[in-house]
């Protein structure tokens, strides 16, 4: 007897399927029933891929109408792809992020030094071998920096994220920050290495790769290292650590001592507090009695993955933008496929009327047309999924954001994954789909008679 | 003449491709339209002018700015012609909605002088005579009943409201400072559809009774002048005033900059800066190359199709170049159509019927389209046209007539 019973708890037992998973499978299905078209309705394959090769210049053409589109696409998708990692990879969900209440941007926030104290002592969060609270407790601002050598036609200016914090290793442990050099020194700051006692002390920072990249180019080099040095506001700054936060929002951070930041920007009060509990269901836990019951302080909390998911409103609208794009560049691909289709109807006419006399039927003659044109988008898509797939782990500047103004100015690494290219493919097939059906549903309704004459 | 009578014919010859090439011709041009229309907006707005400069006093170090109001009665010392041709703007945000805070119910106002808003506002001061009187309607309106604001037409969609409503709106950047407004007015479509403006009055006299009741200072006392707008004729005075306020005495509580509203922007714009590069170089490229391909593909179909229509024209006396032109000639003829229908009905259904793209970068919601729109769509539609169509024109120049009719034999 078939065991129908384990089938059906092995069905049950599966994870549901998401949505990029759902797309693969729709590209597995969609080749599969091209094969399955060609091979059970015994559709005249060699003929229709002869007929392609025969007009090569014009299915060369139709097939770059592919491969741009979809090359294009695979490179923006890439590109908000990036953007979701980002966020993603910058939340921890063990993490509680506390801003001043109904502030949702780090840059308005002020919370009060009471309430901070109070709240890294509470039940639930996680002490360090040192028995110190994991908090990290910060000073956010954005400084409007002049560019110390602008190109013509270039910014002056540049935003630089700052963030001040108390206790960094602390800090780095929260954000699960990997460092390369060292932390700052308690003081934070150092003498000039001149010697010179008439220059001000260097403040001592901590910066991520992203940011190093764009300041070196001011002095013409691919990255500033340890023991550089670059200016924030009036104060002349020198890395003793890089953050090693690639693909996280603190990859564009200059971090700093939290007193020398508040004191140089007039911010004397928290903007941030992150704090760590020991399980994500504690967190959980810790952020319902904030939110509802904490009465010594004006907060918001929330689940740090929470608040990252929140700031892909950006991201949002890039993706629609995106979407909006394709299906207005799609029209040129369809539209491309239909005219040659129609056109190799044309040419064809007594070829399928000797074909329908030797026995295939009408079914067959607009398998065999469909097929051409899904051959055309397979190979273009295909094409064009490579060339864009060469994005992968370009970086570019962008902003994450709510949506509502504000945000953060990021790095990101463009990603061009499995999804992104299984996504393209069916959105080749479906174009081609699209743009050969009519004409083969044309060539399917031919007379017999019409056609041999 | 003749030519161009064959060239409508043959043009008409094939209805079904002829459409399909039309369509895709002026869907491509609509999108590489707006895309322009951005990208020209913006780099208008960042490229630094010698004249009618407008400049911005800000914080110097930090963003988002934040002065002392005490600092609007100084700057005006440094004003050209007086204190008319100043803005201050403060910023007021807030939710009609505290208990379920959504974009929708998101509220936020500019507080300024409610008679600067025709005379300084960006575009608001172009206006034509009679949008422009409405908006001085609305300032005195405001002048008089200081609760008074003007929304854009898409805000005031979101809030569900109408002109002579009134609402309440919960701070979020002045807590314990909530206002009542009464909406007296709404700005034109465009740039400023989802934003508002609101008599700096209410909000100051609003600031100094919280102080008064409370007994000591909002914690926003000293912080709420957000940035300071300035007309100047050139850049001469534009740097004198930027070198005088930069170093004046009045400044040194918060330090602040003078920049021109060009560069201002152009900070803001930079961390977009890679974005805006892919639409330009990759992007409308792109599109362009697509365009070229299914104009190619069309007319490399026609040409073929008609390899002895062209052998027998020869037959009959057409010279090679005729027939280059004649080719040429359907090709330009539907490009320049499609892209002229294509880019101004853009013109007008984008900026009469919708309002603008909504494509929300820095603090722009939404574009116009480009009054250069109603050439750039016949010249894309020409050149892609031109590039699409040349190798198949010049194939059909060459087409040799024994050769086509050895084949027929």
């Amino acid at each position: 007897m078939f065991p129908m019973h384990l089938l059906l708890a092995a069905a049950t037992a599966a994870p549901p399927l998401t949505l990029a998973d759902k797309i693969v499978a729709g590209v597995i299905i969609s080749i599969c029933g091209i094969l399955m078209i060609a091979v059970l309705a015994r559709v005249p394959l060699i003929y229709n891929i002869r007929n392609l090769f025969v007009r090569w210049p014009i299915t060369l053409l139709t097939g770059s109408a592919f491969t741009l589109v979809v090359g294009l696409l695979v490179v923006m998708l890439g590109f908000v792809n990036g953007m979701y990692r980002l966020t993603e990879n910058s939340g921890n969900k063990e993490n509680i992020i506390i801003l001043g209440q109904g502030t949702q941007d780090e840059v308005f926030s002020s919370l009060g030094f009471a309430a901070v104290d109070d709240i890294e002592n509470l039940p639930g969060v996680m002490r360090d071998d040192q028995n110190r609270p994991v908090v990290s407790k910060e000073t956010y601002v954005i400084v409007n920096q002049p560019i110390t050598n602008p190109q013509p036609g270039r910014p002056k200016r540049r935003f630089l994220q700052l963030r001040g914090i108390e206790v960094p290793d602390l800090s780095g442990l929260v954000h699960r920050v990997e460092l390369q050099g060292e932390w700052f020194s308690t003081a934070g700051v150092r003498p000039d290495p001149s010697g010179d006692a008439s220059k001000p002390n260097l403040v001592e920072s901590v910066i991520g790769q992203g940011i190093a990249r764009t300041l070196a180019g001011d002095v013409g080099k691919e990255s500033l290292t340890i023991g550089d040095q670059f200016v924030v506001g009036d104060r002349r700054c020198v890395v003793v650590g890089l953050m090693l936060s690639r693909g996280k929002t603190f990859d564009s951070e200059i971090w700093a001592k939290r007193d020398l930041v508040g004191k140089s920007f007039g911010k004397e009060t928290y903007t941030t507090m992150v704090l760590r509990a020991t399980t994500g269901k504690e967190a959980k836990r810790l952020e319902d009695f904030l939110k509802n019951d904490y009465s010594k302080g004006s907060i918001d909390p929330m689940l740090e993955t929470k608040y990252f998911a929140n700031l892909n409103g950006t991201n949002q609208q890039f993706l629609y933008a995106i979407m909006v794009v394709a299906a207005v560049m799609a029209v040129g691909g369809v539209f491309g496929v239909t005219n040659t289709m129609f056109a190799a109807i044309a040419q064809r006419t007594k070829d399928i009327g000797v074909m329908r006399l030797i026995g295939f039927g009408r079914l067959q003659i607009l398998g065999s047309f469909m097929l051409e044109s899904l051959f055309i988008a397979l190979a273009g898509g295909a094409l064009g999924c490579l060339l864009g797939s060469f994005a992968d782990g370009w970086t570019a500047n962008s902003v994450v954001g709510s949506g509502q103004g504000g945000g953060k100015s990021v790095v990101l690494e463009l990603t061009v994954d499995w999804k992104i290219i299984a996504q393209c493919m069916l959105f080749s097939l479906v174009m081609g789909f699209i743009g050969g059906l009519m004409p083969a549903v044309s060539a399917m309704r031919l007379k017999l008679l019409d056609t041999l004459r | 003449m003749k030519l161009l009578l064959m060239m409508l014919k043959n043009v008409r010859r094939n209805l079904i491709r002829t459409i399909l090439t039309a369509i895709g011709t002026m869907i491509l041009v609509l999108v590489i339209t707006g895309i322009w229309s951005v990208l020209e907006f913006l780099d208008n707005a960042t490229s630094e002018k010698s004249q009618n400069i407008k400049g911005i006093v800000t914080e110097r170090w930090q963003i988002p700015s934040q002065m002392p109001m005490s600092y609007a009665r100084p700057l005006e010392d440094y004003s050209w012609q007086g204190p008319d041709n100043l803005m201050t703007w403060q910023f007021y945000g807030g939710t009609t909605d505290p208990a379920k805070r959504t974009f929708d119910s998101v509220f936020f106002a500019i507080a300024l002088e409610p008679r600067k808003i025709h005379t300084m506002m960006d575009e608001l001061d172009t206006l034509p005579p009679a949008e422009k009187q409405n908006l001085v309607d609305i300032a005195e309106k405001m002048t008089l009943k200081r609760e008074g604001v003007v929304v854009g037409p898409g805000r005031l969609k979101l809030l569900k409201k109408q002109v002579g409503d009134r609402f309440k709106v919960t701070s979020f950047n002045y807590r314990g400072i909530d206002l009542e407004f009464e909406i007296v007015g709404t700005f034109p479509e465009g740039r400023y559809d989802l934003s508002a403006a609101m008599n700096r009055d209410y909000l100051n006299d609003a600031m100094d009774a919280w102080t008064k009741k409370a007994g000591k200072p909002h914690p926003m006392a000293r912080k709420t002048l957000n940035l300071v707008w300035f007309k100047f004729p050139d850049a001469t005075v534009f740097n004198d005033a930027a070198d005088k306020i930069m170093n004046g005495p009045d400044f040194k509580e918060v330090p602040v900059k003078l920049e021109t509203a060009s560069s201002g922007i152009a900070n803001f714009l930079e961390a977009y800066r890679d974005l805006l590069w892919g639409m330009r170089w990759l992007l409308c490229p792109a599109i362009l190359v697509t365009l070229s391909m299914v104009v190619a593909n069309a007319i490399s179909i026609s040409v073929r199709e008609r390899r002895q229509e062209l052998a027998v024209m020869k037959v009959l006396g057409f010279v090679p170049r005729q027939i280059l032109i004649l080719v040429l000639g359907e090709a330009l003829l539907l490009g320049i159509f499609c892209g002229g229908i294509s880019s101004s009905g853009a013109y007008y259904l984008v900026n009469k019927v919708f309002g603008g793209i909504p494509f929300p970068i820095a603090f722009f919601g939404a574009f116009k389209i480009s009054t250069h729109a109603l050439w750039w769509g016949p010249a894309i539609g020409a050149t892609t046209a031109f590039l699409g169509s040349v190798v198949p024109a010049w194939s059909a120049r060459t087409v040799k007539v024994s050769e086509v009719f050895s084949k027929v034999a």
